[in-house]
């Protein structure tokens, strides 16, 4: 039996499509969100869908599956207070609860691996149905 | 965004044999009482203007202004005081831990920087004196050693404190800092209310021994009585100076109220007898008056709160009443839907117009509890916590006679096809119960665990939801019903299902927080993800041209969603009531009325989007 240290990890790779899709939405803008599954054939993260610019919080909510997980990356637009225009990347794990258990437990184990991945996260969100990401949820953190 | 447009109030929660206080604020007219965990703030000038304040964690039982007007202190059963803004937000200043077990009294001193607080300590301390903004006590109070049900403050300098209870003694402090001066053991029972007179020259105890006795402000010394003509029958509870301190009024369990001049000597002679007009019984008696103005104000054990007027005591009165327990279900007619019924598990039927507020309570002859209720026309039908459902016809503002129906089991959910009365379907442990008219038409045993029903206006269907979650829909042809489709979506037992007015689609809600839409005919889901609630949902309201579905929910809000829209663009109402919300109905196209356990019913406009 092999131990494979202290934390749960299943031992999903990451592409490297993802790695650089990423770093395109974050360093050159060129999506709106990235979403990205486990294909568990080639035991890796891949990039599913991605979403030009032009394209809103509730295109990126309807490309989200109903009863299956994913992990998703959104670069949220805003105004702050003090009449800034600002940006931020929200990393958003989605398992909703209506999903396979063998679906979420997947997903959580792999998350963390991703996640060190993906550098300049700013928001991390954990939603387990559609009201846990709605937009007034990504609005209130940002304050 | 929906905005509050009424709130019809609860009514000061009483408790058999016992008194209850209740306080105002001359300046403004405003009085004071408790209901649950509640301080309702009612302004006598316009009784449907309330505030509520809804702060403490366990039941409240007494509260007062500052004699600024500008705090309110209030108490509660655990033993803490709370003082707070007495207008706005109700921010609050100060909380203390002030005795070991529930306070009964609490009054400011003239001053308003000195709080007496009095009740039941476990043996330890039963009054406490202290600073209002640091809590430092002022002086040590024995001399009690069973509760104390009353204190009062003499409102002039010198300042002195009086204390009465359940030891039969009055006992008098003087001070800062209070040191016991004398007691008296002049009554032979309960000593209820001790009240100073406006200008502190006098102070008056009355007891449960249908006595009042008089004694001097300034030294305690006992100057007389009240007189023993004519005097109260029953226990006195309690007792309210004039403002001009020349008359008291007390309220008796002899269900009335009693005037009486006070003379100069310390004398008191009877003025006049009020009676209020009830229907008779226990809920007449009397238990808790005050004086403010020129409103003379006393409350029954029923919660009726009857205002006379202090200059024409001839006039005859007005009354007040209101829920005291949790509302369970609301029902407009829709023949004027001005008029909304609410009633509550403990029986209580009340009517209520919107705009004027309290129009009646509805008496039936049989008074038990009511678990479901549901009104047409001509008749409201309800189920209790026994095995009947009862029909009783209604006409106006009379409860005609009413049929019970024995069904066997006890009924668990309550629905009536609106546009064929006669049919109603009554849901109990594993199966329904179909009535037309008085009598059991067939009893079928579905083999599932049912938690809530709904039969279509038509009586051509119903829909019967489960303990597991699952909606089962069934075809009602004669007496029998057969089963169509089985709907599996929700993640709960099913607690509540509606027709929408025009019959295509219908709503169910559950335990797990989520509400769902549903196209009748097609049996497909219309409008999902309806999770914005974070506890179960108690009921859910179409609005009447079927375009909004509001649903209320433990969780004390109401979410109002449009059937056309996607979920996430609802309308929330946080905090309706609270402790949950439990009736909910539209009786417009802008208007949502909810009623919650805090026993208020609220109307709310909805500005549309």
């Amino acid at each position: 039996m092999s131990f494979r240290g202290a934390n749960a990890s299943s031992g999903m790779g990451v592409s490297e499509h993802s790695k650089s899709t990423y770093l395109e939405l974050q360093r050159k803008k060129v999506f709106r969100y990235v979403i990205f599954k486990i294909d568990e054939n080639r035991k890796e993260v891949v990039v599913e869908k991605t979403g030009g610019p032009s394209e809103g919080y509730d295109d990126f909510t309807d490309s989200l599956p109903e009863a299956d997980c994913r992990y998703a990356v959104f670069d949220f637009d805003f105004v702050t207070s003090e009449n800034c225009q600002k940006s931020k990347i929200f990393f958003i794990a989605w398992s909703p609860s209506v999903s396979r258990i063998r679906s979420k437990m997947l997903y959580a184990t792999s998350k963390d691996r991703f996640r060190r991945e993906l550098q300049g996260i700013h928001y991390e969100i954990q939603a387990t149905d559609p009201t846990e990401m709605d937009l007034e949820v990504i609005r209130e953190r940002v304050r | 965004m929906p905005e509050l447009a009424e709130t019809y109030a609860c009514v000061p929660s009483t408790e058999r044999g016992r008194g209850i206080l209740i306080s105002g604020d001359p300046k403004s007219n405003k009085v004071l009482y408790t209901n649950g965990r509640s301080v309702i703030i009612l302004d006598l000038n316009n009784p449907l203007n309330v505030s509520v304040y809804g702060e403490h964690a366990y039941p409240a039982t007494v509260a007062r202004f500052s004699p600024n007007g500008e705090w309110i202190a209030s108490a509660d059963v655990y033993g803490t005081v709370r003082i707070w803004g007495a207008h706005n937000d109700h921010v609050l200043k100060k909380e203390f831990k002030v005795l070991s077990g529930r306070i009964d009294d609490l009054q400011w001193s003239p001053d308003g920087l000195r709080i007496v607080a009095s009740g039941d300590g476990k043996g330890k301390s039963l009054v406490r004196a202290f600073m209002w903004d640091s809590g430092t006590n002022v002086g040590e109070f024995d001399g009690h050693s069973r509760r104390v049900m009353s204190c009062a403050f003499k409102p002039t300098r010198p300042f002195r404190i009086v204390t009465c209870g359940e030891d039969f003694l009055v006992n008098f402090y003087e001070g800062p800092p209070f040191k016991f001066k004398q007691s008296h053991r002049d009554h032979s029972n309960f000593v209820n209310c001790v009240r100073f007179s406006p200008d502190g020259n006098k102070f008056i105890t009355v007891s449960s021994d249908k006595k009042g006795i008089i004694f001097e402000g300034k030294s305690g010394e006992k100057t007389g009585e009240l007189s023993s003509e004519d005097p109260h029958k029953g226990s006195i509870y309690a007792v309210s100076w004039s403002p001009d301190g020349k008359q008291v009024l007390t309220v008796s369990a002899d269900k009335t109220a009693k005037v009486w001049d006070i003379s100069e000597d310390g004398n008191g002679k009877l003025k006049k007898t009020l009676t209020c007009s009830g229907s008779g019984g226990v809920d007449d008696m009397l238990v808790g008056c005050l004086w403010q103005n020129d409103h003379l104000v006393t409350v029954s054990l029923g919660g009726t709160i009857t205002l006379f007027s202090a200059s024409n005591l001839e006039k005859s009165p007005l009354q007040l009443s209101g829920h005291m327990k949790n509302i369970i279900s609301l029902a407009s007619l829709k023949s004027d839907p001005k008029y909304i019924l609410s009633s509550s598990y403990d029986g209580l039927i009340v009517k209520w117009v919107q705009g004027l507020g309290y129009s009646g309570k509805l008496q039936r002859k049989e008074n038990s509890q009511i678990k479901c209720f549901a009104a047409s026309e001509e008749e409201i039908v309800t189920s209790g916590f026994d095995n009947k459902i009862w029909r009783i016809s209604f006409h106006g503002d009379q409860f005609g006679d009413g049929d019970s129906i024995d069904i066997g089991s006890q009924p668990k959910d309550l629905s009536l096809a609106f546009l064929s009365p006669e049919l109603a379907l009554v849901t109990t442990d594993s199966g329904v119960v179909m009535l037309r008219g008085t009598k059991v038409a067939s009893t079928i045993n579905l083999g599932f665990a049912v938690t809530a029903s709904v039969v279509a206006p038509d009586g051509s269907e119903a829909i019967v939801g489960g303990q597991d979650g699952k909606l089962h829909i069934f075809c009602i042809t004669g007496d029998t019903l057969k089963q169509e489709a089985v709907l599996e979506k929700h993640r709960g037992a099913i607690t509540v299902i509606r027709y929408s007015p025009d019959f295509s689609m219908f709503a169910s809600g559950d335990a797990n927080r989520e509400a769902i839409v549903w196209d009748r005919v097609c049996r497909e889901v219309k409008l999902k993800n309806m999770l914005y609630h974070t506890a179960r949902i108690n009921c859910l309201a179409w609005s009447l041209n079927s375009s909004m579905v509001a649903t209320g929910s433990l969780d004390t809000c109401v979410i109002i969603y449009e059937v056309d829209k996607p979920a996430s663009s609802r309308m929330t109402i946080k905090g309706a009531h609270l402790g949950g919300v439990y009736g909910l109905v539209f009786t417009d196209e802008y208007s949502v009325v909810s009623s919650g356990e805090d026993a208020c019913v609220r109307v709310w406009k909805l500005t549309p989007q």
